[in-house]
């Protein structure tokens, strides 16, 4: 640099080399640390070991477990060759690929549509499409195909329209699925089609540019991002979900329910490690191109943006007005049916409607114990699980200091994106059955289950804590340290308050995922911590699709109702906060 | 290298001086105007980011009680300069002195400053007596003596009345005296002013710049001001630090900025200039194109080589210029931009192939009647010529 430079300064530089020498070989200045700051460097690194503990070396028990015999004995690849010679196995890969493959391939074209309809179009009842669209996320995945089974099952009341085809196995799959995932993919894609700037459309209507033109030049490119990082998140879930194809699969295999078979069936954990690496590939690869997706996405809307509002178009606000609520009565048919389903007496023998199943299935039964569980779960995942997750965005974004740490702990919050909740479940199970583990003591606890899940939904929280601090003035710390006030009062006075609303979003994202997940806690359940997720999966199996439906109908209720509380919760919030809030 | 009559003084070019000078540490008093101490003093800072050399061996004495202003383009350095004063940053080498003390390697917390943003950085959810109040309550303050001095502070700043409201209610410029409000409650030694006005509008930022400069004389409170705004630096400090690629280059009053730039850098950056490339005849004279004009070189010329020659617009004398005027030639006018209180004139010398801004009166321009195409002569006194090698 300064060799090149050009400047009455430069000469000065060189003909003085020994200087310039002297100051190259002194050590580079540190500050000397603060011991506010170095209150907040422990709790980092705590946290770094916490996510370590429960993140990373589960996943490398897993990683371990792959190369090693039943007994224990290294054997190198020998369980890999070994699983791709059983085409049973090795079936299930393709089959788990395309499944995914074509639940992305309906579902991305129908949320796009429906995102479209909301946000460009001039539809009347919006906010009621969108909250009814996005109902499927308070139910666990499994009410979809209960409720599948319900309408088109072996004694189901519109079977005759599959003209002898069978809707267990990948039909059924497929189209659970495609209901489970629809929410998801319609949150991001109408995110992705917010971010337009109007001026650019102004800017094309100027030039006379025709709609499909602007459609193909200005509104896709703008939402690209948006509809790979959907396209994503769907072939994930499709992918990596437990309860659909256990629930409605019949004989068709797939990946995750392979794991569990082996494990949980044949007890065969070297082979079950083996199925959740080759579960973890895809998943690992798009979760890369997602997050180099996400980095590319942000410069996208500048703060001088203009938002967009839609014009009058009649005729094509009609088309999608009858879209919409096509796409939203059959989401409410899919999440009725399994209501109703609950409360008939006898399918399809007596539609009588009543509690049976409430009562004698679930409450005599003591199945609702597990009911009591999950909320139970839900809500320590609610509160401490979103405070820890919250106070680890806030040090490592807002506090100074040990910077060559940082990354490890950035990486263990964004990694549990890329980890199935089969695999993380499986993981804990090989890193905290042994004995020997210090920890070993939170196996079969409630704890387990609530730290389980907490990591297992780690990353989005992360994200919406991260994306809060960051809107804060960065500067907040530094001027609370030249007034030589300590992090954690900032922290307690004004970050918190400040993000509140983010600490809400976060805090009911977790209790609706611990209400409804399967996949992770399938494994790590005991006998008094059974879960409503768990419970379903096994009245289905016992045959008692009534019960089942009756829990479903539970969570949802739950979920719903809480959902509800946050609503409240945020209206209060807003009319507390309105004086400083403009 | 340099031409400055203040070239060879000390204070003009610490650079030099300092690599001169063989240990850090040792304050630099003789710098410093006679009885005036060095309150702040950075020697040999350097700030290295990976690859990237931010600052080059930057040393600097601030006295106390002066607003000193750092002045440069974008990523010149000179807000990494400031944030390592503050501690936000930490400089690869050299050392900082406070008052006396070593601060080179203390925490923000353990400095003693306040600091403004140019964000203003206030806290949304506490209303603006809680702002101020920021900084005392954590010094134990009594509660009554807390209120008295919020109460002391907001009259200070001019705005006594809106201890209860919210930042978000005030305008731009209201909060960002909150802000210096809140920097100053606790009697800092030091105020830093990180592009404090640069969020505001045109006309705001004019009143402040005299709101703020009238406050820190009347705290006479050391105060660094960074700011890419010339005309703020002009107006406001004592004195300016003109940065360029991470290294200083000039340091001096206003005036001396402004009319004796140290180089054709300072002399660009610093108002509006005319330069133009020459070849020295002698002593007393340079060639530029076909015209021949005196001026005072100083032996700045290096042998043989070429130089450069600058002058500002307002020097430009165009009313009683007789073909017999020292350091007159004709020309004509190409382009005329009216601005109000004068006009500026886009003129080409003969024989120079190069267009020339002069900054006409309305009386020369009333007088005058200059039209575009109209051939005129002009003339710029030998001791308005400034000569760079």
């Amino acid at each position: 640099m300064s060799a090149g430079e050009i400047g009455p300064r430069a000469s000065a530089a060189i003909a003085a080399p020994g200087v310039t020498a002297a100051i190259a070989a002194h050590a580079v200045t540190r500050l000397k640390v603060h011991w506010t700051d170095r209150i907040g460097n422990v709790l980092l690194v705590a946290a770094g070991i916490v996510l370590a503990i429960f993140l990373l070396a589960p996943m490398v028990a897993i990683l371990a477990k792959s190369i090693e015999d039943k007994a224990g004995v290294f054997v190198g690849l020998a369980n890999f060759v070994d699983y791709f010679r059983t085409p049973a196995l090795a079936k299930s890969i393709w089959n788990s690929i395309w499944v995914s493959t074509l639940v992305t391939a309906i579902t991305i074209p129908l949320a796009f549509t429906f995102a479209y309809a909301l946000t460009r179009s001039r539809m009347r009842f919006k906010a009621l499409l969108r909250n009814l669209a996005l109902v499927p996320i308070l139910a666990p995945s499994l009410l979809a195909a209960i409720s599948f089974i319900f309408w088109f099952g072996n004694q189901g009341l519109l079977k005759d329209l599959l003209m002898g085809g069978q809707i267990y196995g990948a039909p059924g799959i497929v189209i659970s699925m495609v209901f489970a995932t629809f929410p998801h993919a319609l949150m991001i894609l109408v995110t992705a089609l917010s971010l337009t700037d109007a001026r650019l459309y102004e800017a094309a209507d100027a030039l006379g540019t025709s709609a499909a033109r602007k459609f193909w030049t200005i509104t896709l490119p703008g939402a690209k991002y948006g509809l790979i990082s959907a396209w994503m998140v769907v072939f994930t879930y499709a992918l990596s979900d437990f309860g659909i194809p256990k629930v409605i699969g019949g004989n068709f295999n797939m990946l995750a329910t392979d794991i569990f078979k082996l494990v949980i069936g044949q007890q065969d954990f070297p082979k079950g490690a083996v199925v959740a690496i080759i579960l973890l590939v895809p998943v690992a690869v798009t979760y890369v191109v997602d997050s180099y997706v996400q980095k590319r996405q942000s410069a996208l809307l500048t703060a001088r943006s203009v938002p967009y509002v839609p014009r009058a178009s009649p005729a094509f606000d009609w088309a999608m007005t009858a879209f919409c609520w096509t796409i939203a009565v059959l989401l409410l048919a899919v999440l009725g049916m399994a209501i109703y389903g609950s409360f008939v007496k006898l399918w399809p023998y007596n539609f009588d409607m009543v509690l049976d199943h409430y009562r004698v299935g679930l409450v005599d039964a003591g199945v609702i114990v597990s009911w009591y569980n999950s909320v139970k779960m839900a809500f320590w995942c609610a509160t401490l699980g979103a405070a820890f997750i919250f106070f680890v965005a806030y040090l490592l974004e807002k506090t100074r200091g040990i910077d060559p740490f940082r990354p490890f702990v950035r990486l263990m919050a964004v990694l549990p994106m890329g980890v199935p909740g089969m695999v993380l479940g499986l993981g804990y199970i090989f890193f905290f059955v042994h004995a020997g583990n210090p920890l070993h003591f939170l196996y079969g606890s409630m704890a387990i289950l609530v730290v389980c899940t907490t990591v297992h939904y780690y990353t989005s929280s992360h994200l919406t804590a991260l994306t809060a601090l960051k809107q804060i003035d960065n500067e907040f710390e530094a001027v609370s340290a030249s007034l030589r006030v300590p992090f954690w009062r900032t922290l307690f006075r004004v970050t918190v308050p400040v993000c509140l609303p983010a600490m809400l979003d976060i805090s009911r994202y977790m209790f609706v995922n611990a209400m409804t997940t399967v996949s992770a806690v399938v494994f790590l359940y005991s006998p008094s911590t059974t879960l409503a997720s768990v419970a379903i999966v096994n009245l289905d199996e016992a045959g008692d699709i009534g019960a089942a439906a009756a829990m479903a109908t539970l969570v949802v209720a739950t979920s719903a109702g809480v959902c509800l509380l946050y609503y409240f919760l945020q209206v209060w919030l807003d009319r507390r906060t309105q004086a400083w809030r403009t | 290298m340099q031409i400055g009559p203040r070239a060879d003084a000390a204070g003009a070019a610490p650079g030099v001086t300092d690599v001169a000078r063989a240990a850090p540490g040792v304050t630099d008093v003789a710098r410093a105007a006679p009885g005036v101490t060095g309150f702040l003093e950075l020697s040999h800072i350097r700030k290295e980011f990976g690859s990237f050399v931010a600052l080059h061996d930057v040393s600097l004495g601030v006295r106390q009680g002066e607003l000193i202003c750092f002045l440069g383009p974008s990523g010149c350095g000179k807000t990494t300069l400031l944030r390592i004063v503050a501690g936000l940053e930490v400089q690869t080498a050299g050392t900082i002195m406070q008052a006396g003390r070593d601060i080179t390697r203390l925490p923000p917390m353990e400095r003693d400053y306040g600091i403004v943003f140019q964000s203003y950085a206030l806290f949304p959810n506490l209303s603006i007596a809680e702002n101020v109040a920021y900084g005392l309550v954590n010094r134990r303050v009594p509660r009554g003596e807390r209120e008295a001095r919020v109460k002391e502070l907001l009259a200070l700043v001019g705005l006594p009345d809106s201890g209860d409201k919210y930042p978000a209610q005030l305008s731009g410029g209201q909060q960002q005296r909150i802000a210096v409000a809140r920097a100053i409650a606790t009697s800092p030694g030091l105020l830093l002013l990180d592009e404090p006005l640069s969020a505001l509008d045109a006309r705001v930022r004019v009143r402040l710049r005299g709101e703020i400069r009238s406050l820190q004389q009347r705290l006479g409170i050391t105060t660094i001001l960074v700011t890419h705004d010339q005309e703020e630096a002009l107006s406001m400090a004592d004195r300016i630090v003109v940065m360029k690629d991470g290294a200083i280059e000039q340091l001096g009053t206003a005036a001396e900025i402004y009319g004796q730039p140290a180089t054709p850098f300072v002399a660009d950056f610093v108002g509006k200039t005319n330069l133009l490339p020459a070849m020295p005849v002698g002593e007393r004279e340079v060639q530029v194109g076909a015209q021949r004009f005196a001026c005072f070189i100083d032996g700045a010329a290096p042998a043989g080589g070429g130089l450069r020659v600058f002058f500002r617009p307002e020097d430009v004398v165009v009313r009683g210029v007789r073909e017999d005027t020292p350091n007159s030639a004709g020309a004509v006018v190409e382009r005329i931009e009216f601005l109000g209180a004068y006009s500026r004139v886009i003129f080409r010398i003969d024989g120079i192939d190069q267009s020339l801004t002069a900054d006409l009166s309305v009386n020369d321009m009333a007088e005058l009647r200059p039209a575009v195409g109209d051939r005129l002569r002009v003339a710029v006194p030998a001791e308005r010529l400034r000569v760079f090698g």
